[in-house]
């Protein structure tokens, strides 16, 4: 077989695959939409239908409309902002320090921030309860929006210490001749510079916080507290599942998601490569 | 590396010795070996946690836990009668807050750990014994002044449930059972002329079901838990325990519930119990609606929920089917209970007061809650209620669960023994041998 | 100018004390409180006391037959979905570093699981895997494909649980993995490939004897991280399973969570946190060695 021939055959059976691929990845996402547009009685006829019967936006009214959905996106969205901005300020003040400064316990603090990065967040749940109760911040949004911080703020710190390392030496030896402070220097050189990483790393945090579930769902009571993932996942019952409405919830919450994806890929992409392989 | 990654783990050595130093514990100091005897006597003397703060000028608010869920008609109702209560109060503030009941024992324990308890909680009869038993709740024969006006006008069934060594902990707010809820266009379609009136019908009952429409099923529960699978073991004439609850050899494993339990098996095996018992599949509400099962065993709140989600299907009820025992079910229901960590004590006794009036009951029996008030069960509005008549009989025969601090933990047992069964991996006999063995050793304790 | 040299030396600090005092706060201080409550019989009631029994949290989790065999489905979890992740995603990396059209449209399908929430994709397969007829899957081996004969109760079975779960696992992690191999193609110069060509070697065997040693380094850090990853597994299994039927499908931080916030035992579930640091720990470190020893031999 010719050369051209040959290609021309594997990137047919290549460009099959992928098409194969993407509808496994799609088909749960379509059939979700689907679902969420059944009324009850639909959710579990036979045989399963994709367009469904009788198509109904109910399910989106009611779980926009519902005493709190529209609170718990509110809540969702006050701990995510409040969680990013802590993170990247906090993290870029680290990594400023880890880049472009030398001293004492320098390689420690970073070894042993580096090693948070491994431990699986959901062992400290216990401890972090009491830690919370004893503050008196149980059942508060603070405390979810602190220990998200303190979750994401070892990745991030990694991630803008790797950039902020290759920021030119002139420049800031430039600054300091000028008679520039170090918060200046911070503020003023290295936070512009760094504002792709800055992005991936508001990226990273925003995505942790708005969709972590079991610590909100371990320290919050108050039902007007809850943030999404906890709101949907309370739609479902153990006795009996309105499908529908979760599924409606469910594709209200990750819209921001997705379409914040869509419009800034290669963030994404960059961070997750940054992180892993830098690492 | 090895240098990099020894500092930091001496590093938090250090730390852990100075935070240990600083950090306040509830550590014992460890002279005394009594350490057990020390952990029970404790358990009766909880301090009470929160010290009330000084009010500033303005309602008090009080919080009440419930579990009604949040897009549901008694939610509603529940609001409305907030409003009606506040108007009456105007120094008083009702806050609602809606626990999962999956979460709430779970949810209601944290709190409590942390200082956050409720004021108030419309609590499962269950686990009051389990909470006054921690000494969580308050004894409201002590504390509310005229207690006994409210006890005299309650069902004495329901208020039993709030008793425990002495005292009682709280007043019933509802009550319920379940009924034999069947399909009327399956009974149609398969010839059945009539709900069965004793286990021996069922049988027959099924062949019918199932020659009318072979993926259909005779009966669906959605589990083997207690409140499930007791009706069957009475109805049966079995027993869970020795009247005196000492021990389960005997009566867990006695030749009824082992009858019971046998049946289950048989009517597992044949297709005519739904496999949604052992953990997934369709939900009750559902099949009952698609016409997949032929008969539920629900409670009176099957009627709000198919009409709100299954606004085409008509529900029917009849008393549960009887077997040796008699047509025996459970008896269900939510006590209000007050808190010790309440900071408003007298506010919540106000609310308390609202729950167990005629009004309150009353609207709430138009979202199918059951009134606890027998002088209510006689009334117009009770006696020609669209749905309550067959619970309202079945209640009078039906039974409680064991009122016991350790409940929770045999009803996981009990669950866990029929599953055990289900899945063909022990025989009844076996199964309940063990089962009864474990809930020995629990009461022992 | 000792002052000021002074001053000027702890101005890191000054950037790193916020930071630090966030970590210190809800990290150091709860690492280290958990290892002090794991040696103790820990009562969560206000005013009471608990009793300091040293290891015994830790010896009861080793006779534990849930804590083992919540340890045995998390290995397994572990296992089967970080190969699939990594075969797949090594597979579509290839793939797209392939084509030369159309690249950034799938990476972006394929990314989607990636980043939606574990909330709303473990529900969506506990709905897609329901056991009854009207299950997706289900119709689709039994009605569509007739690859079965009768419908699978998956959720009903520890096994078939698994296999929702496992499925799960894979579907959402594929995108990561795709995205990190994808780059690392297109990080090998092409002249290597091009020198293998001109030789005259088949696509095949550039992937195997040029591509696939340059990715190694590649390949193994994404396996610690998934690994990592993998034993953190939670949600899934508490939102699909809750762990039954009759706790068989617990993994090893469902059952630290219901030792903590069903049964009040904190104590337990701390020790049982400090095994599953351990653990991980010894596993990825077992990998870093295994990635340097890699990286030697290819010097």
């Amino acid at each position: 077989m010719s050369q051209s021939k040959q290609n021309l055959l594997s990137n047919i059976v290549i460009y099959t695959l992928l098409v194969f691929g993407a509808m496994l990845t799609l088909v749960p996402f379509l059939y979700m939409i689907s679902t969420a547009l059944k009324g009850p009685v639909y959710v579990f006829e036979y045989p399963p239908r994709f367009i469904p019967a009788e198509p109904t936006l109910d399910n989106f009214i009611a779980a926009w409309t519902s005493k709190r959905f529209d609170r718990y996106f509110l809540n969702s969205l006050f701990v995510t902002i409040g969680t990013t901005l802590l993170v990247v300020f906090l993290s870029s003040m680290m990594a400023f320090a880890f880049a472009r400064f030398n001293f004492v316990f320098k390689k420690t603090l970073y070894y042993s921030i580096m090693i948070f990065m491994m431990l699986p967040a959901m062992i400290l749940i216990v401890p972090q309860f009491i830690l919370a109760s004893k503050l008196k911040l149980l059942d508060s949004l603070p405390a979810v929006i602190m220990v998200y911080t303190a979750l994401n703020i070892p990745l991030n710190t990694f991630i803008l210490t790797g950039f902020l390392k290759q920021v030119p030496k002139e420049l800031e030896e430039a600054a300091r001749i000028d008679g520039a402070s170090s918060w200046s220097i911070y503020w003023k050189i290295m936070l512009p510079l760094s504002k792709p990483a800055l992005a991936t790393a508001a990226i990273f945090s925003s995505l942790g916080a708005w969709d972590e579930y079991v610590w909100a769902l371990t320290v919050l009571n108050d039902p007007i507290k809850r943030t999404l993932p906890v709101g949907i996942a309370a739609f479902h019952g153990v006795f009996y599942s309105d499908w529908g409405l979760v599924f409606a919830a469910s594709l209200i919450a990750i819209l921001p998601t997705i379409t914040l994806f869509i419009l800034l890929q290669r963030y994404f992409v960059k961070g997750t490569i940054s992180g892993a392989i830098k690492g | 590396m090895k240098k990099q990654v020894l500092v930091p783990i001496v590093l938090l050595t250090l730390f852990s010795l100075f935070f240990s130093a600083c950090a306040p514990t509830s550590t014992p100091t460890t002279e005394e070996p009594i350490a057990k005897v020390v952990k029970e006597t404790v358990k009766e003397t909880v301090e009470v946690m929160v010290t009330p703060t000084p009010q500033p000028e303005g309602p008090v608010t009080i919080t009440f836990w419930h579990t009604y869920t949040e897009v549901s008609p008694e939610d509603d109702m529940l609001n409305t009668l907030i409003s009606i209560f506040e108007e009456q109060h105007p120094d008083i503030k009702v806050e609602p807050l809606n626990v999962p009941w999956e979460d709430f024992r779970t949810k209601l324990f944290t709190s409590i750990a942390g200082g956050i308890a409720p004021d108030l909680a419309r609590l499962d009869i269950i686990w009051v014994p389990e909470l006054a038993d921690m000494g969580a709740l308050h004894a409201l024969d002590e504390l509310m002044t005229d207690f006994d006006q409210y006890k005299d006008a309650v069902f004495p069934g329901p208020l039993s449930t709030t008793f425990w060594k002495g005292n009682y902990y709280g007043l019933p707010m509802t009550t319920n059972t379940k009924a034999w809820i069947y399909n009327q266009e399956m009974y149609d379609a398969a010839g059945i002329t009539a709900p069965a009136q004793s286990i021996d019908e069922l049988q027959e009952q099924c062949d019918a079901i199932k020659a009318a429409n072979p993926d259909a099923y005779l009966f669906a529960a959605d589990g083997t838990w207690a409140w499930v699978t007791l009706p069957w073991i009475w109805s049966f004439g079995g027993e869970v325990t020795d009247p005196d609850v000492t021990k389960a050899t005997g009566y867990l494993n006695g030749p009824n519930s082992v009858a019971a339990y046998e049946f289950w098996l048989e009517m597992y095996n044949n297709g005519c119990f739904a496999p949604v018992m052992l953990g997934s599949g369709i939900d009750p509400f559902t099949g009952y609606a698609q016409d997949i099962y032929a008969n539920i065993d629900n409670g009176p709140w099957t009627y709000p929920i198919v009409e709100s989600q299954f606004p085409e299907k008509t529900v029917y009820a009849s008393p549960f089917p009887a077997g040796e025992g008699g047509s025996i079910n459970v008896v269900g229901g939510e006590d209000i209970v007050l808190f010790k960590q309440s900071g408003h004590p007298e506010e919540a006794m106000e609310f308390i007061r609202f729950i167990l009036s005629p009004e309150y009951q009353l609207r709430m029996a138009e979202v199918g809650q059951i009134p606890v008030r027998p002088d209510l069960i006689e009334s117009d509005y009770i006696q020609s209620h669209p749905y309550f008549g067959i619970f309202l009989e079945q209640l009078k025969t039906s039974k409680a669960r064991t009122a016991h601090p350790k409940w929770q933990t045999m009803d996981e047992i009990i669950t866990n023994a029929g599953q055990l069964i289900l899945r063909g991996e022990m025989t009844p006999q076996e199964a309940l041998d063990a089962a009864a063995a474990e809930i020995d050793a629990l009461l022992g304790q | 100018m000792r002052l000021k040299s002074i001053r000027t030396s702890l101005v890191p600090y000054a950037f790193l004390l916020p930071g630090l005092l966030f970590l210190a706060t809800w990290i150091v201080y709860p690492m280290i409180k958990a290892l002090q409550i794991s040696a103790y019989d820990w009562n969560i009631m206000p005013g009471q006391i608990s009793e300091f029994i040293g290891l015994d949290n830790y010896i009861r989790a080793f006779h534990d037959g849930l804590f083992l065999l919540s340890f045995k489905n998390t290995l397994l979890y572990v296992v089967v979905t970080v190969c699939g992740q990594l075969l797949l995603g090594l597979f579509v990396a290839l793939m797209l570093d392939h084509i030369t059209k159309g690249r950034v449209f799938f990476r972006t399908i394929y990314y989607l699981p990636v980043v939606t929430s574990w909330v709303v994709v473990s529900l969506l397969f506990k709905y897609l895997f329901n056991s009854s007829p009207s299950g997706l899957i289900n119709y689709l081996l039994v009605d569509i494909l007739h690859l079965m004969s009768s419908h699978v109760p998956w959720l009903s079975e520890p096994q078939t649980s698994f296999i929702a779960i496992y499925c799960l696992g894979v579907w959402k992690g594929v995108g990561w993995t795709m995205v990190i191999f994808l780059a690392a193609l297109q990080s090998i110069p092409s002249e290597f490939v091009e020198v293998a060509s001109i030789d005259g070697a088949s696509g095949r065997q550039i992937v195997r004897h040029i591509t696939l040693p340059l990715l190694l380094p590649t390949i193994i850090l994404v396996m610690i991280m998934l690994t990592i990853g993998a034993f953190q597994a939670y949600i899934q299994v508490a939102l699909i399973t809750g762990g039954g039927p009759v706790h068989r499908t617990e993994v090893l931080l469902s059952y630290m969570y219901d030792s903590a916030f069903t049964d009040l035992d904190f104590g337990y579930a701390a020790a049982q946190s400090y095994i599953l640091i351990f653990v991980v720990f010894i596993i990825s470190q077992s990998q870093l060695r295994l990635m340097k020893s890699e990286s030697l031999q290819q010097e």
